[in-house]
């Protein structure tokens, strides 16, 4: 393996904990949210400074979700004060409120973003294991949480609050759990790009990235971990699958996103999904 | 003065949220869909806008292409992406709405280039001294457009059959279906009337910086949101109110707050604070 | 649907890419640039600046009878997407040295990739300080920005004799250099700031900064920014009733610009890299090239973008493609005219070349003074 091939499975590894911790959230709990990248930014940050001020890298990943994991509590927080669209607003909010907060602090880096983060200690193909590694957890991680009591506490309130409160599910202490859980592993993801690119600023951290995350989740059937990750992998390898067509990918990706929500609604894992039932029958 | 004058800056940027936020918030109140391709639409009608006042040099043409091609796409739109899948859960649509922006996007830089346009004789550029103001023309006429747009379709609402049907569908679906409204119809209305307002927006937007972009409606992509969210989802009265209050919010802290944050963080530092005191909006009772 | 036709065609693409590994004969240069998506218009002039370059040595016969091919990526302005490009490019492409057309983010990223591959890399027109800081194999054609910050502060005291002076700032890594050069040599040029604003790189709408300019009632204006923040801030200054004298930097260098400004673009000065009256026949030759080719008047992007594949075809010239340390060697030596005037480089791997005054003289740029001093152009 090359190490085009090595930087591009590592980004693919990363994507997908980014979008299944989104999935958690926004797929298991129906709490949908248009900031997500703020976690992943606030994870990046927390691991560059602790990797900087020479903590080694494993308390460094460690940290990144212990920060990204509280603050995306008290952001479950507010999901208890506003629902439905209004969280999804209020948490795109969120997103411009992290990139606003790191552009004016200096010691964040500001504009100029955090550059010579030391290196985890790991040549390519290592890391590349570590960052799969890591990737399958969470997804086995999803699995176990999907298949637990609690992610039929998510799944009910997902389908109705009003109802799944009356049933006895505790609602606010569910959200805030699925926030803090999905924030922290996003900050996971964070803290695993930091040391992958060694030099983090603001541009990648935006509202594009929070949209491209959602997209992921969607595209690949929310909810569901096979699809989501599918999505993931497909997506983030649009760009070098379509270089063919340089000057149109972009369009094609607008494209595409418009294209499976109209005619699959369900995502990628409703369209396998309802093959294979299609074949079975036939 | 300089207060006023802040004032007033923070007003006349209102008045431009206003008529972006207005069509959005109109589709949310009756499809529940948020609408991020608004924002395509707003860019459209500014594109056009542009390219027939250069080649026409008439003000009035490029306003009715702007308005007549923004208002004609965004009805395509809801019968081609929107209705289809309304039965389906809100992020579906919202996801659709976003890619749709992202081509929209990308189709404006294949036809138009990367470089954006600009008049080649910018209109509405005549200094007007007013209360002791230095405001151009196209701020002033911007403003007046907006108060008048909003003026007419409160009387609309109120005081039309359609109007009546419209708030009707609205607010009491199958009630307004059962008397013989044609929800269809008064969809295509929204539609039409919310792309037109937004193209219109386009236009103003090209004719106060001179120049137009295929990227240009991102910020309103987002900031509309922000707005129709502050206005109470779907409700006009209070998207109005809140698109005024968040011009004057910039335009004071851009100046003196401007070091602590900056200009999108401060309009959504504003929103969630009143979100968490009103988490129903701006206007919103209950 | 559409998803199951791509995948084999996924498939085979793959699969080709893996087998394109013949022995080629042109020597290729790779080049990234965000050709879709917001960046796009400077990414399209700095590739066209690229591709005149390459034509040129081409049509004098190449290096030493070989070709030169430069292999485009489009980056879309994304440091996640810049590292797959860069890797890419040397282990696929099997580019002898890279040229960034991009922005600081994705050169950034890009600059440790090659840096620890050990193949030249110059960044054309990103300014972020910590680019050329990666390591001994990474250039820079364009100052620094804060070497063009302190060039305006003696602009703006000296040459033009202003002293109250209002800073706006755009929020980026660019605005944040100039604005720190312009503040250290303010006082050395008696320069006395009077205000001092920052905006976004997003807004187009100046009216309540504007209003607060108009009220501090400067002498001059020093205000960083882009072509499409620029020209509506400079139009909305005037319109708005300042009169006080506007200075820009390169970022404003561009034909848009004096569209989208229009009348209120005269007699605005910038500091930039490219001279529109020069004497220099490479300069005046780049210039018409590019009209020729885009169908618009060069800007400083193409301008630096060209500069950066002639520095590495005359360090190709001088050290041959095969041994990329001599060729890096050689690169740092190079002392050519170029489309941006005469260009070397220091210790550091930064330009080393004069910045070139311009002023908007009926609707289009011209010569205004050249700052050559070299203490206070260091990195």
């Amino acid at each position: 393996m090359g190490a085009y091939e090595l930087s591009l499975f590592t980004v693919i590894g990363i994507n997908v904990i980014l979008a299944l911790s989104l999935n958690l959230i926004s797929g298991y709990c129906g709490q949908i949210s248009l900031g997500h990248a703020a976690f992943y930014g606030i994870g990046a940050y927390a691991a560059a400074l602790a990797g900087k001020a020479g903590l080694p890298f494993a308390a460094c990943v460690v940290l990144a979700m212990v920060v990204a994991g509280s603050l995306g509590a008290l952001v479950g927080g507010i999901s208890l004060r506003v629902r439905h669209d209004f969280l999804a607003i209020t948490t795109m909010g969120v997103g411009f409120l992290f990139l606003g907060v790191v552009r004016s602090s200096d010691w964040l880096g500001g504009e100029l973003g955090i550059s010579q983060i030391p290196a985890a200690g790991f040549d390519k193909p290592m890391y590349l294991v570590l960052v799969l590694a890591c990737a399958a957890l969470v997804a086995a991680f999803s699995v176990y949480i999907k298949r637990s009591w609690m992610g039929a506490a998510f799944d009910a309130i997902a389908d109705d609050e009003d109802t799944a409160g009356v049933l006895g599910i505790d609602v606010a202490r569910n959200k805030i759990v699925a926030f803090a859980i999905g924030t922290a592993l996003a900050g996971l993801a964070g803290a695993l790009y930091a040391y992958y690119t060694r030099f983090i600023g603001l541009d990648s951290f935006g509202f594009v990235t929070s949209i491209s995350v959602l997209s992921m989740v969607v595209i690949g059937g929310i909810g569901s971990v096979w699809g989501v990750v599918g999505a993931t992998v497909l997506l983030t390898l649009m760009p070098e699958l379509f270089r063919f067509i340089n000057d149109y990918k972009l369009l094609v990706y607008g494209g595409l996103l418009f294209a499976v929500m109209r005619f699959a609604p369900g995502g990628l894992a409703a369209l396998i999904g309802g093959g294979l039932t299609r074949l079975r029958r036939a | 003065m300089l207060y006023l004058e802040l004032l007033v800056q923070g007003l006349i940027q209102g008045s431009l949220y206003a008529m972006i936020a207005v069509g959005l918030t109109l589709v949310y109140g009756m499809l529940r869909i948020l609408h991020i391709a608004h924002a395509g639409l707003f860019t459209l009608g500014g594109y056009l806008a542009v390219t027939v006042m250069n080649a026409t040099g008439s003000l009035g043409a490029a306003a009715l292409a702007a308005m007549a091609s923004a208002a004609l796409a965004g009805m395509a739109i809801y019968r081609l992406a929107y209705q289809p899948i309304l039965d389906k859960p809100p992020f579906v649509a919202l996801v659709a709405s976003i890619g749709l922006y992202i081509a929209l996007e990308e189709v404006f830089r294949l036809v138009f280039g990367p470089y954006g346009l600009a008049f080649a004789q910018p209109p509405l550029q005549t200094p007007v001294a007013a209360l002791g103001l230095s405001l151009k023309a196209g701020e002033l006429a911007m403003a007046a457009t907006a108060l008048i747009a909003m003026a007419g379709l409160y009387a609309f609402a109120n005081h039309t059959r359609l109007g009546t049907a419209w708030r009707a569908t609205v607010d009491e679906p199958q009630i307004a279906e059962s008397f013989g409204v044609n929800p269809v119809r008064v969809r295509y209305l929204v539609f039409l009337i919310g792309s037109a307002l937004a193209g219109l927006a386009g236009l103003f937007v090209a004719v106060l910086s001179n120049q137009v972009e295929p990227t240009m409606g991102a910020v309103p992509s987002y900031k509309a949101l922000a707005i129709i969210v502050l206005g109470g989802l779907g409700d006009v009265r209070g998207s109005l109110v809140a698109a005024l209050a968040l011009g004057v919010v910039e335009a004071f802290g851009t100046i003196y707050l401007g070091d602590v944050l900056d200009r999108d963080a401060l309009a959504f530092a504003f929103m969630i604070a009143v979100l968490m005191l009103r988490p129903q909006g701006l206007l919103g009772g209950r | 649907m559409m998803l199951k036709r791509l995948l084999p065609a996924a498939a085979v693409l793959l699969a080709l890419a893996g087998a394109g590994a013949h022995a080629a004969d042109p020597i290729k240069i790779g080049f990234m640039a965000p050709l879709t998506g917001a960046g796009a218009s400077d990414g399209n002039s700095a590739k066209i600046g690229a591709e005149i370059a390459v034509e040129e040595i081409n049509r004098a016969g190449g290096i030493a009878g070989r070709p030169l091919e430069l292999v485009v990526y489009d980056d879309q302005a994304n440091p996640a997407q810049a590292v797959p490009i860069a890797n890419k490019l040397i282990g696929q492409d099997q580019v002898v040295a890279a040229v960034s057309g991009s922005y600081s983010a994705p050169t950034r990223a890009a600059a440790g990739v090659y840096q620890e591959a050990k193949v030249p890399f110059i960044s054309a027109y990103a300014l972020h300080p910590d680019i050329t800081k990666t390591g001994d194999y990474v250039f820079r054609t364009a100052l620094m920005g804060e070497a063009q910050g302190r060039a305006g502060a003696k602009l703006v005291g000296e040459l033009l004799g202003k002293k109250k002076v209002v800073l706006i700032t755009l929020q980026n890594d660019f605005g944040q250099a100039l604005a720190a050069g312009f503040k250290s040599a303010a006082q050395r040029f008696g320069v006395e700031i009077v205000g001092e604003y920052e905006y976004s790189i997003k807004d187009r709408q100046f009216g309540p900064l504007v209003a607060k300019v108009a009220s501090d009632k400067p002498d001059a204006v020093y205000a960083s920014g882009l072509f499409f923040t620029a020209g509506p801030l400079v139009g909305q200054l005037r319109s708005g009733g300042v009169q006080a004298t506007i200075i820009g930097q390169e970022g404003y260098d561009s034909e848009q610009f004096l569209k989208i400004a229009g009348a209120a673009a005269e007699g605005v000065i910038i500091t930039t890299a490219l001279d529109r009256d020069s004497s220099s026949p490479v300069t005046q030759r780049f210039i018409a090239d590019f009209a020729k080719k885009a169908g618009f008047q060069p800007d400083m992007v193409g301008a630096s973008a060209n500069t950066a594949v002639s520095v590495l075809a005359a360090a190709l010239k001088e050290a041959g493609p095969d041994d990329r340390a001599r060729l890096r060697d050689a690169i740092g030596k190079v002392e050519i005219p170029a489309a941006v005037g005469a260009i070397a480089f220091t210790p550091e791997r930064e330009a080393r070349k004069a910045v070139q005054v311009q002023v908007v003289k009926n609707g289009a740029w011209h010569h205004y003074a050249v700052i050559d001093d070299a203490e206070l152009l260091k990195p």
